[in-house]
């Protein structure tokens, strides 16, 4: 069984280390934009396996150090 | 024996849009990795903003190729002109992880240091050097006017081992 963290505190992380951070809902997933960069292909469980969150903290280039606050990524 | 494996892939998709047909071929590249979670997780180099993990290193390609084909038609749902689709999807594919790229090269290097041999399934991948297969979008408008279509348009899907 692989580590989750919940939607709610992935959203919790992006407000502390994303400031300004934007997430929609689509189709298939949820797109989140910040730093004029784009991360579309997030999974639209309640419960999201830490490696997406892992890439998506190095893709936007959010602060890892902050991130870590809120998950163990 | 590294655990973490460069991978060079070929995709081709054709997708349906608001009045417009899409065909999109990516060479691209992954970095596949065994996690401590007991995954093999495929990150995406180019695109960059992709992962998917499985138990087995094909299921996790497979489920990596789903996800990349899921946001393909996320797309095409929020694009009404095909050249806004054209714009998005090459700003996607284009948009790269420099920290992942790095990570690719540092895994390359590693493959080509490395005499010993490879774990299943890496093993029976076909190799391919970087070089002869660099990164490359294409975004065509398939319903524009005169194309002829042939059969020899098709290609498989194709992943390689960088070596």
């Amino acid at each position: 069984m692989s580590a989750t963290a919940s939607r709610a505190d992935m959203e919790r992380m992006l407000k502390r280390c994303a400031a300004g951070y934007t997430m929609r809902r689509t189709t298939h997933g949820y797109s989140i934009k910040f730093n004029g960069r784009t991360y579309p292909s997030m999974p639209k469980f309640d419960n999201i396996e830490l490696g997406h969150i892992r890439k998506m903290v190095r893709h936007l280039q959010i602060n890892r150090d902050c991130a870590r606050q809120t998950i163990p990524i | 024996m590294t655990n973490h494996h460069p991978l060079i892939f070929t995709l081709r998709d054709t997708i349906s849009g608001d009045g417009f047909l899409a065909g999109i071929t990516l060479s691209g590249r992954a970095l596949m990795v065994k996690e401590d979670d007991g995954k093999w997780w495929t990150y995406g180099v180019r695109p960059g903003a992709l992962a998917e993990s499985s138990t087995t290193p094909e299921e996790s390609f497979a489920r990596f190729r789903n996800r990349y084909k899921e946001v393909l038609f996320d797309t095409a749902h929020d694009c009404k002109k095909f050249a806004d689709f054209k714009r998005e999807v090459e700003r996607f594919l284009n948009e790269a992880d420099a920290e992942e790229e790095q990570r690719w090269n540092d895994a390359l290097a590693a493959v080509r240091g490395c005499s010993g041999p490879l774990l299943e399934p890496f093993s029976k991948l076909p190799r391919e050097r970087p070089e002869s297969s660099p990164v490359k979008v294409t975004v065509e408008n398939l319903a524009a006017g005169g194309r002829k279509f042939k059969p020899s348009d098709n290609i498989n899907d194709k992943l390689a081992k960088a070596a």
